[in-house]
């Protein structure tokens, strides 16, 4: 325990614990799950901490709107917590929060591929508070200019040009966003393992567990897919994943990439996982089980940060994690909900609740 | 002060020729909170909505495009005026901008030319620059007959990568040069092998060098041209820069000025579209606190005498949608930084400011009692606050926090005897937590029980003011929940000290009775408060899940309760751990020379900082977490009075 940790962390931490509190309790899934419909999740979402930013007219409330205010709640909380958040753990949740500017860019350059206008593209964009480098400006100007060479040279203040710009040159010789979103994907976590390895002592080490264990999970689903769906080659798929994680080795991605059994690799690396015999025999139906048990994997990881010694980033990135995953599944119910899917179905999909 | 400021709601019926100045008035007044979607439904309201939003829409165009053409110029937003800008028509506005437009456009297009000819010049020759020495014409290397060359640019970060997917297949990977992100690299391989190896560079993104057909012979010889070219280059960017130049000096002022007018208008616009709309009058719904009504009125009757303006107090059913404007006095704005911290209480709500900025620092005392670490904690507080150390200028808000904590330890100091650890220089006025241990921590959970009771009683109070009578008696944290509470405590205490004045028999049916409501308090609640159904589902269900909640009640409170004990233990620690120091100084020096005295110096240094700060923690999170979740919901709405230029207080 040492006393710069705990001057550092004590508000953070004492701040994330009231908040962790506020999460949805089993009873409030529960009444989630057993609402009839939309409008009666609203209810029970209404008398939670989702309650505030869901007040809004309810007519416009549909299911999108409802999903894009629910987002907003996890902006406000990204904003907050990193804002209480010391340096240089600070620096890791923004580069944590740039998922999302990861994602709102790709989808820009979705729209720009496919002639969109703004107003299509900004309702698929996720809503971003402080702490961005990408402006809605930005991804406006880039849809207005309508053609990506232009649209990428008009974000060259930020650190996605350079990325983008070499790998225009495949994009513009495959007529296709894949050599771009892969891009973007691989530098976006090379960052984030950077941002890790900025940290030192406990927080190093909470980092590499809590986020290497998201990269390992991104890392050994992307090889899966490259395989299974893209029928990449041996090198394509190397260069396309990372070498670096938490538990997933750079051998057990080249080992996936080299045609060895994806069950066997993922039964060393996660010897409980879900799916492993159909993705022996058929590793496309298997796949949808073993990401779910991945995902449960990533929330197990949050919970238990919650355990010890808390004054380091490990709590406050957790609980941010535990929040995104929160708000898939509610995204999941709130969809689920209004196209009456039955509740084994729902339950069968959810990555917080057991 | 314990109640935010009471809010009226205003509605205006304003003449559409007034809506401009009527809707200005109003920012300025910047006590009005809009109310939003209060007029959506109204007659006409989309249509003419549709008309102010499309205003917005062409404002923030516009925007963007003298941001646009600001940047081209290199001109700074600069902060923002004084005095808020009046409405600009959209047309007079477009017809400004697309002058400005039309002035920059020619040398910033021509400039943004020949730089991209520049860098695309300098490019080229890095990536020649390293092959300089090679006495081969450039077109040779593309056509080789056995061999699989390949000359380009990559990221850096992947050229291991690159290297280690190909690990089965034999090649040679050259890095010329490295600069910035980017490597220059030639892979060579066997031509049998050219799809695998074009397909791995591909994948690691290895982009062929392919200089201009205009650049022929060995690679010297085009690199004397590039340069040559890039010279040409940059003779041409240094005259557009002048010109551009020129035009800055000659429009900095008034592509500001017309910036943050187009700004101020746009909000404006923004406001007017929500506006409920009757055929030739508007609808302005919002918020504002009472003692600022006659203010606002006398700004708006100034500006137009047609305006009819009804005040009504807040219907109670609008109670989530009421902005708040916490109102404190300014020593209490510091706690009231921590109750915000946490969430914003309800219209309506009490303000937990008053009796955290008491709690508060009573729970710190406790458990940090000492007269020379309490007065130093408050002279550092006065130091904070006083803003005179610029270093120090951030947390100045701290400084009363500090101020208050620090009192309340000297008084807690004085109450144990403890002035900078030494527990023999003063008589304890009370008791010394090391020599009572037993005592202090029973006292305390005795103060626990009766913040939490606190803590119950702003619940009942928050019911009453609400109305929310099945709440008020049944929730466990109101009447039923505080009885239940009280009668498990004296359940226990006549377990320990025998005798009660209240018989036991009457507090088990007192507890028995209470728990009941608290187990059915939904039902209950609903049934008193003619809500229906009385339960969602089943009553087997109902049941199930209404006895795990009162098992769950039950545990909360003894959890929420023996949390309460930290507050002795870290008394406790705190005196064990200023004997930790003295014990240390008397190995250091027995005869207690100066080695001595550093050691109680940095010892009691150590536990102003570390303990100091580990009590912080531990009271912030009895007040968070058990002391506030007893009645603190923390949704409410904050007062945001409506504004057309953002200002840095806000």
């Amino acid at each position: 325990m040492s006393v710069k940790s705990v001057s550092a962390y004590s508000l953070i931490h004492a701040t994330v614990r009231a908040r962790y509190s506020t999460m949805l309790t089993p009873e409030t899934w529960n009444a989630l799950m057993q609402a009839q419909d939309f409008d009666a999740v609203l209810n029970v979402l209404s008398k939670t901490v989702y309650g505030p930013c869901l007040q809004i007219e309810r007519q416009a409330l549909n299911p999108r709107r409802a999903v894009y205010q629910i987002k907003r709640h996890l902006a406000g909380t990204y904003q907050k917590i990193i804002h209480l958040t010391p340096e240089p753990g600070c620096q890791l949740l923004i580069q944590f929060w740039r998922l999302y500017e990861v994602d709102n860019l790709k989808a820009t350059l979705r729209g720009i591929e496919t002639g969109a206008s703004w107003d299509q593209v900004r309702h698929l964009l996720a809503p971003m508070a402080k702490y961005t480098i990408l402006t809605t400006n930005d991804m406006e100007k880039m849809i207005r200019s309508g053609h990506m060479a232009r649209a990428i040279e008009l974000i060259g203040h930020t650190p996605y040009y350079n990325t983008l710009v070499h790998a225009l040159e495949r994009y513009q010789a495959e007529k296709s966003l894949f050599p771009l979103e892969v891009a973007l994907d691989l530098d976006y976590r090379r960052g984030l393992w950077q941002s890790i390895h900025q940290l030192t002592g406990l927080d190093h080490e909470q980092a590499l567990r809590i986020v290497g264990t998201v990269l390992d999970v991104d890392n050994l689903l992307w090889a899966i897919r490259y395989r299974v769906y893209h029928h990449l080659s041996e090198q394509e798929i190397i260069n396309y994943t990372l070498p670096f994680g938490y538990q997933v080795r750079d051998e057990d991605i080249r080992a996936i990439a080299g045609g060895a059994d994806i069950a066997q690799v993922v039964k060393r690396i996660y010897p409980g996982a879900d799916g492993l015999e159909q993705l022996s025999e058929q590793p496309s139906a298997g796949l949808a089980a073993l990401e779910l048990y991945l995902q449960r994997h990533v929330v197990k990881t949050c919970r238990a940060a919650f355990m010890g010694y808390p004054f380091h980033i490990g709590i406050p990135v957790a609980y941010l994690l535990l929040c995104e995953h929160e708000i898939k599944d509610l995204t999941v119910l709130v969809e689920a909900k209004d196209s009456h899917l039955p509740l084994e179905t729902l339950t069968s999909m959810l990555e917080t609740q057991p | 002060m314990f109640r935010s400021q009471a809010m009226s709601k205003v509605e205006l019926v304003v003449p559409e020729h007034d809506v401009v100045p009527v809707t200005e008035a109003l920012a300025a007044s910047r006590v009005f909170h809009v109310a939003t979607d209060e007029h959506v439904g109204t007659e006409n309201a989309s249509r003419r909505a549709s008309e102010w939003q499309d205003r917005a829409t062409t404002f923030a165009d516009l925007e963007r495009r003298i941001l646009t053409v600001m940047e081209a110029l290199g001109v700074d937003e600069g902060p923002p005026p004084s005095e808020t800008p009046h409405l600009i028509w959209p047309d007079v506005a477009q017809m400004d901008v697309e002058r400005l437009e039309q002035e920059a456009q020619a040398p910033v297009q021509e400039l943004e030319e020949e730089q991209r000819r520049l860098t695309q010049l300098r490019r080229y020759l890095s990536q020649l620059e390293p092959l300089a020495d090679l006495e081969m014409n450039l077109g040779t290397m593309r056509s080789m007959r056995y061999m699989f060359v390949m000359l380009g640019t990559m990221p850096a970060a992947n050229v291991e990568r690159l290297q280690s997917s190909l690990e089965h297949v034999p090649f040679v990977l050259v890095t010329l040069r490295r600069e910035d992100h980017l490597a220059t690299v030639v892979l060579f391989g066997m031509q049998r092998d050219a799809e695998i190896l074009d397909r791995a560079a591909r994948s690691a993104y290895l982009n062929p060098i392919r200089p201009p057909e205009t650049y022929r012979g060995t690679p010297a010889e085009a690199i004397a041209a590039l340069q040559a070219g890039i010279e040409r280059a940059r003779q041409h960017i240094a005259e557009y820069q002048a010109t551009i130049e020129h035009l800055r000096e000659a429009r900095i002022r008034h592509l500001c000025h017309l910036l943050w007018r187009m700004r101020a208008s746009r909000t404006l616009v923004e406001t007017i579209a929500r506006y409920g709309r009757l055929r030739y009058t508007y609808l302005v719904a919002g918020w504002v606190p009472v003692s600022q009504l006659p203010a606002l009125k006398q700004k708006v009757k100034q500006v137009s005498d047609q305006v009819t303006i009804e005040v009504s107090t807040p219907r109670r059913k609008e109670d989530s949608s009421i902005p708040v404007a916490l109102e404190n006095p300014p020593f209490l704005k510091a706690f009231q930084g921590l109750v915000t911290n946490y969430g914003h209480p309800s219209y309506g709500e009490l303000d937990p400011t008053p009796i955290l900025a008491l709690t508060f620092p009573l729970v710190f005392g406790i458990m940090f009692g000492d007269v020379g670490h309490g007065l130093l904690l408050v002279l550092l507080g006065l130091g904070l606050a006083s803003r005179r150390v610029r270093a120090l200028r951030g947390l100045a808000s701290l400084g009363p926090v500090l101020i208050a904590c620090g009192s309340t330890a000297l008084v807690f100091g004085f109450l144990y005897g403890s002035v900078f650890g030494f527990e023999e220089v003063l008589r304890p006025l009370w008791i010394q937590p090391l020599r009572d241990i037993m005592g202090i921590l029973l006292t305390t959970i005795g103060i626990g029980v009766g913040l939490l009771s606190l803590g119950m009683i702003y619940n009942i109070v928050n019911a009453v003011l609400a109305r929310r009578w099945g709440h008020l008696l049944f929730d466990h944290n109101g009447l039923a929940g505080m009885v239940f509470y009280w009668s498990l405590i004296g359940l226990a205490a006549s377990a320990f000290v025998g005798h009660l004045p209240i018989s036991p028999i009457l507090l088990v049916a007192l507890a028995a009775v209470s728990g009941l409501a608290v187990t059915f308090a939904e039902l209950l609640g609903n049934l008193v408060e003619g809500r229906r159904p009385l339960f969602e589902g089943s009553f087997g269900t109902y049941l199930m899940q209404a006895l795990f909640e009162l098992f769950e009640t039950v545990i909360g409170l003894l959890s929420n309760t023996l949390s309460y004990v930290r507050m002795g233990a870290f008394a406790v620690a705190h005196g064990a751990l200023s004997l930790v120091v003295f014990i240390m100084a008397d190995i250091i020096s027995p005869a207690h020379g100066v080695g001595y005295w550093i050691v109680v110096a940095l010892g009691n240094l150590f536990v102003i900082g570390f303990e100091g700060m580990i009590v912080g923690i531990q009271t912030l999170r009895l007040e968070y977490y058990e002391f506030f979740s007893k009645f603190f919901s923390g949704n409410g709405v904050r007062h945001r009075p409506l504004t057309l230029i953002p200002r840095g207080e806000e």
